[in-house]
């Protein structure tokens, strides 16, 4: 066993940093016995990087893999059929409309969620004395909900003939929808139910960048004689930059997770019109049992998700995720 | 004296401001609200109270039959404990994972090291949703379906843990470590006596967002488990629905508020621990 530890991290030892200098300036004493101790970086990163190569990476080459083949109930054993999975794909109505779905998810819930979570952080940021737990508290809530049980609430309440949405909109002269069961209105429900759960966590994102906003900012441009709303968007607005990116990302990746609602409230249907990317993975490999499309389709998400990582490492991560070093 | 400006003072003097931010976040909050508290409603209404026109909102005669109803139709108790299980599990297991390649990443310089940390970060903007078929297929040939165990092992390593911690270790001065070095204190032993003890403050950040975040969690635990006596709270109310098959509102809102409250609870107790760790949580992806 020892012989085996010093062996591993001997390799290590070979690029273990030069004997560093305390601040003052005497070198700091590195024996051999502290060098093998403080070396064994790739011993520390082992168990992490065990559970990465098995659940993260190996399931994207895998998946690419799986997609090069027929494998599904009527054929047990895998045949070879190079790219026909994705030219069925490619020719397949529903697989575009489960493309646009996600898409319409996205834009109905993004800017919303965004737009509500700041305005309610400014307004939350206020001096408001000890009601401002409460507002916190009210507004936070459902991100302790667990999607499954919110979905199964706004059912409820999305109920056509005795659902509180129908009786309190009536009010406001909207009129009656069957909601669910609305080809047209499944989908705008599934949204205003996910901004509801979302919302509340990008507020508290928004509430902690506007805290390191410092406040003779605004005392400055007050006196300059500039209001509320030239103050918010000449200040504050800009200052929350990296904070908007944040949350525009997070945003964004979750929007393609989507899939407990979906699950929950329609099943995809009706008509397909809540079918989204992740219900229609689940839905081709374990309703239809056909696991050569489910991992076609997979291979596909990836490569989005991969395309979006680059344009957020490219354009976005230096300012989000290094300017903390 | 024009009248905006005696505006501008009549507002003044009754905090106008004020009153309209208070109405604007009262009324957000009350809508924000309203589901959980007719969740509630329901919960505690006899069957036939449902069906009335205008919504009624205090149950009376208040029942609390439905509960215990629910108790006797799915095992409730059993998924609460199986919850509690596989998310401490995690958070274990994590809890060591991202301590030690946090470390490393913060305090040690080696060869490859910005490429292993970028297959953290992508890590995490490649969600379980994405990676499930495979997943499933992978724990399929372990032999390891239909077990807690199969519930965890995909988030024992976390990307987004690693990163947290990374920053928290590395605002650790270094002087600190070139001490401790001098006195004998080096590898496993510094992180454990210096490193941890101070980073306290992300690590509970980081275990509240885990916990909630895993309680919370849906497609995976329905992919991988079959039968009741493994199922978490969120399987199996989504079962208890199917089973009951949307007929009786009151049970199913019994159902989903007993699903709710564990977390409900906990929150409402330590409200600004778990609000100051999420609005943490951005803090470091956001600055």
């Amino acid at each position: 066993m020892n012989s085996m530890n010093s062996s591993l991290l001997s390799d290590s030892t070979a690029v273990a940093a030069p004997p560093r200098l305390s601040a003052t300036g005497q070198a700091v004493a590195v024996t051999w016995r502290s060098r093998f101790r403080g070396g064994g970086v790739y011993l520390y990163l082992l168990p992490s990087l065990a559970f990465l190569a098995l659940f993260t990476y190996y399931p994207m080459g895998f998946s690419a893999y799986l997609s090069l083949f027929r494998w599904n109930v009527l054929n047990p054993e895998r045949i070879f059929v190079g790219l026909e999975n994705y030219l069925s794909l490619w020719r397949e109505p529903l697989f575009w409309l489960v493309l646009r779905n996600n898409l319409f998810y996205a834009l109905g819930t993004i800017p919303t969620t965004m737009a509500l979570a700041l305005f309610l952080a400014v307004l939350v940021n206020k001096n408001l004395g000890r009601v401002r737990s409460v507002y916190r508290v009210a507004l936070f809530y459902p991100t302790m909900v667990p999607m499954v049980a919110a979905a199964m609430l706004w059912v409820w309440i999305f109920n056509p003939g005795i659902g509180l949405f129908n009786y309190y909109t009536s009010f406001l002269g909207v009129p009656r929808v069957e909601w669910l069961y609305d080809r047209h209105w499944a989908l705008p429900a599934i949204i205003i139910m996910s901004i509801w759960k979302n919302f509340g966590y990008f507020m508290l994102i928004y509430l902690a960048a506007l805290q390191g906003v410092p406040a003779d900012l605004y005392e400055a441009a007050s006196i300059e004689g500039a209001g509320a709303w030239r103050r918010f968007w000449g200040i504050t607005f800009p200052l929350l930059t990296p904070a908007s990116l944040f949350v525009f990302v997070v945003a964004i990746i979750s929007s393609f997770q989507v899939f407990d609602q979906v699950f929950v409230m329609t099943q995809g249907g009706p008509a397909d019109q809540t079918n989204v990317l992740t219900f229609y993975i689940y839905q081709n490999a374990f309703r239809f049992w056909d696991i050569g499309m489910g991992a076609t389709l997979t291979t596909i998400f990836i490569c989005l998700l991969l395309v979006l990582i680059l344009v957020v490492f490219r354009y976005v991560g230096r300012r989000v995720y290094y300017e903390a070093d | 004296m024009t009248v905006g400006e005696r505006f501008r003072i009549w507002s003044r003097r009754w905090r106008l401001d004020h009153l309209t931010t208070h109405l604007t976040l009262g009324f957000f909050a009350l809508v924000t609200v309203t589901p959980y508290l007719w969740l509630l409603s329901t919960s505690l209404k006899l069957r036939t109270e449902v069906f009335t026109p205008t919504p009624k909102w205090i149950p009376w005669p208040i029942n609390f039959g439905n509960y215990a109803e629910v108790f006797d139709r799915a095992p409730f108790g059993i998924f609460l404990v199986n919850t509690v299980l596989v998310v401490s599990g995690i958070l274990a297991a994590q809890l060591l994972t991202i301590t030690l390649a946090a470390y490393v990443f913060a305090r040690r310089k080696f060869r490859g090291v910005d490429l292993l940390f970028l297959l953290f970060l992508i890590q995490m903007m490649i969600p379980i949703h994405a990676t499930f078929l495979p997943n499933f297929l992978t724990l399929r040939n372990l032999d390891l379906l239909n077990t807690r165990v199969a519930m965890m092992l995909p988030f024992f390593a976390s990307g987004y843990g690693t990163f947290l911690l990374r920053q928290a270790f590395k605002q650790i001065p270094r002087d600190l470590e070139d001490a401790a070095v001098i006195d004998g204190c080096s590898g496993l032993r510094f992180l454990w006596h210096v490193l941890i003890p101070l980073a306290k403050p992300t690590l509970v950040a980081f275990g509240l967002i885990s916990l909630v975040s895993h309680w919370n969690d849906y497609l995976w635990p329905l992919i991988v488990t079959d039968t009741p006596d493994v199922r978490t709270l969120t399987i199996g109310l989504g079962m208890f629905v199917q089973q009951e098959s949307g007929a009786d509102w009151t049970l199913l809102m019994a159902a989903t508020a007993f699903v709710t409250a564990p977390l409900l609870v906990i929150f409402l107790v330590f409200q600004r621990k778990f609000i100051e760790s999420f609005m943490f949580s951005g803090l470091k992806g956001s600055r």
